[in-house]
């Protein structure tokens, strides 16, 4: 594979005043905060580092401007601790390399791109605590900038996965559009993805991480979304989902396709007087809900992709986390339903896409042409999706395995 | 109106040996069964009793066949309270009048048109209980029959919610196909029906009336789905609002439902099963989702006897054995003024119980 980097107009000289690197871009959403943010590593003993904060010269030969070599990093919190996420940008001062405008006269004010309804909810909080004015980006135009600039620039960022089997995606850039965006955060957005800034959000459901959180913690008292996820692990839906044998006394009803172990009718067997909630285990409470939930997205998903005539299905938002499980539902359900003409894609920077997307806007106010190259260390042999491994960057702390290699060029 | 009957075709004289008169059928879902039996009124003083077991003459002129005068009565009971509902058969001796095959010789055995899962889970235990077999038919075939049935045989039987307003539908007979079927029951099937036993199941969900009284239960301290409703239409329960508003209530098999009506350009969806029992938060918020996202191309449409589809198909299946042609007439007391859907009241037959404004007048012919 060649090292490729990926490139971002940015403004002049960094020692000019009046010149400033973008750094920083938000989604802040209802459940979760997300941040991507671009680091230089002056303290690398590796080439990167080297590169230092500025340098001439071009991979490629074509241009002569400054690069800045450096990584992008992806951290999550939770919207409910948003003073955790004001502290760790204070600390790391990633809002003194905010864009700047160039025409207004050089100030201490640090503007930073954000996305999200805590980019209007929150804007106070940041101009009060950081001194942080929140410029804001539409959240939809934000998720589809987003998740073209990986499909585009990052190397086996989208994969498939069936019957435990994850194979990534070798995505043509001649055949991408139009394909169907299923952005499952705390609810859910449908978009039909045309082309680069080209959509339309064609559905949704309020049925989404939300609902799964919410009602997994009034079923299970667990304390976070992971806990809930590791629960669903160890679960076994039959003992609480009604299955077509269940009602057949252990036949199939073949006449409609239908396997004795097809989910008839999803918590089902909690309508018997003998059990009450502390009767079940709350890994197979969770389980059902997991694969309730999935099933619905997943179906309600295909329904509007055949609407389109849409073969790919890419699922964004932090839904998923890797968890094989879920996806394996998706994916069946998906594949039944299409009968194998649709395909149910995830990705690994799946929560990420709005401030991914907040991120790109930085450069509009740039270059005309974007030139994207790519620049992505080799998967890691430690392949957290491998298995039943649950991979999930934990809150605030950095994951080195999802930063992707990227360099900035200013104009 | 015109009074009309309900035709059924049966065997020749009950008196005789070999003739009996389809009786009872049954429709033995995941949750609840459903039981729909004719019965003729012996003892009543009114002029539908007087008529008696047997009687010549016909109402409309055109036949001289033997006419037996009763009603059609709607049942239920919990599956998983079974001995309740062979109690309930013992003790109408229900069973008794079973349909019996002429060419086989008389014998005591009844034989039971049956349809959902259950007619096979419990065959044995109808067998061994009440020495009754079951006679399976298929559940989708039913459903179909029986709202195929419903529609052209029964007066105000289907109608539209929206914004508090109940409106029944005048069904014109030369312009109902195709149309949905969404059948809410324990989980969800969705059928494209395109005329009298011509169908396709197009989709299903299994996140239905079972998902709604199972998490309810769990979460509250509701004892039956009937008090899981009540408890939602008291709307200051938030666990209870959020099941039904949000992914019962309507917005997620409003669209389910909706995609598929678009995918085949069907205007009406008809929804049956026992998840509505004429709650008005329910029908209101699928209205509203249906109009919203077909953009008033579609009506949302709900059915009295929702529940009742398949037994009645079951039921209807006893002809088969007979004749080519159903003329079916309609005969339906005048709709009670005690409209059990009006304003907020919940209408749904307790277990069991018979609710005689939800009985149909019957006629059975003999041929």
């Amino acid at each position: 594979m060649d090292p490729k980097e990926v490139e971002i107009p940015g403004n002049s000289d960094p020692n000019q005043p009046g010149g400033r690197i973008s750094h920083l871009a938000l989604d802040i959403g209802g459940s979760l905060i997300k941040l991507v943010y671009f680091s230089t590593n002056y303290d690398a003993d590796d080439e990167v580092g080297r590169s230092g904060k500025k340098s001439l010269g071009v991979p490629n030969g074509n241009r002569d401007y400054p690069v800045l070599k450096g990584r992008l990093h992806f951290v999550k919190f939770e919207t409910s601790k948003i003073n955790d996420c004001l502290d760790f940008i204070q600390t790391k001062q990633l809002h003194l390399g905010g864009y700047q405008n160039l025409e207004a006269p050089p100030t201490d004010k640090s503007i930073i791109k954000a996305t999200g309804g805590g980019a209007y909810k929150y804007a106070d909080l940041f101009k009060e605590k950081l001194g942080i004015s929140l410029d804001k980006e539409d959240e939809m135009d934000c998720l589809v900038g987003g998740i073209n600039f990986l499909l585009k620039a990052v190397h086996q960022e989208a994969f498939t996965y069936m019957e435990g089997q994850k194979e990534f995606v070798q995505i043509d850039h001649n055949d991408l559009y139009p394909y169907l965006l299923v952005n499952i955060g705390s609810g859910v957005s449908m978009l039909k993805v045309d082309g680069d800034g080209k959509f339309e959000r064609v559905s949704g459901t309020s049925v989404g991480g939300g609902t799964f959180w919410g009602l997994g913690r009034l079923l299970t008292n667990c304390k976070s979304f992971d806990e809930l996820l590791k629960l669903s692990h160890q679960g076994n839906n039959r003992v609480i989902d009604m299955l077509v044998g269940d009602i057949f006394g252990g036949m199939d009803y073949s006449k409609i396709g239908l396997s004795s172990t097809t989910i008839a009718s999803s918590f089902g067997k909690a309508i018997s007087d003998n059990k009450e909630l502390e009767d079940y285990r709350p890994e197979d409470l969770a389980r059902s809900l997991l694969r309730m939930i999935s099933n619905n997205i997943g179906q309600i998903s295909y329904l509007n992709a055949l609407r389109f005539g849409l073969k790919r299905i890419f699922f964004g938002g932090f839904f998923i986390r890797g968890h094989t499980y879920t996806m394996d539902t998706i994916s069946v359900a998906v594949h039944f339903w299409s009968k194998g003409e649709a395909k149910a894609m995830f990705l690994r920077h799946e929560g990420f896409l709005g401030a991914l997307g907040a991120f790109r806007s930085y450069e509009k106010h740039g270059l005309d042409d974007t030139m994207v190259h790519r620049l992505m260390r080799p998967f890691p042999t430690t392949a957290c999706l491998a298995g039943d491994k649950i991979c999930s960057p934990p809150n605030g702390e950095l994951n080195e395995n999802d930063s992707i290699e990227f360099s900035v060029y200013a104009s």
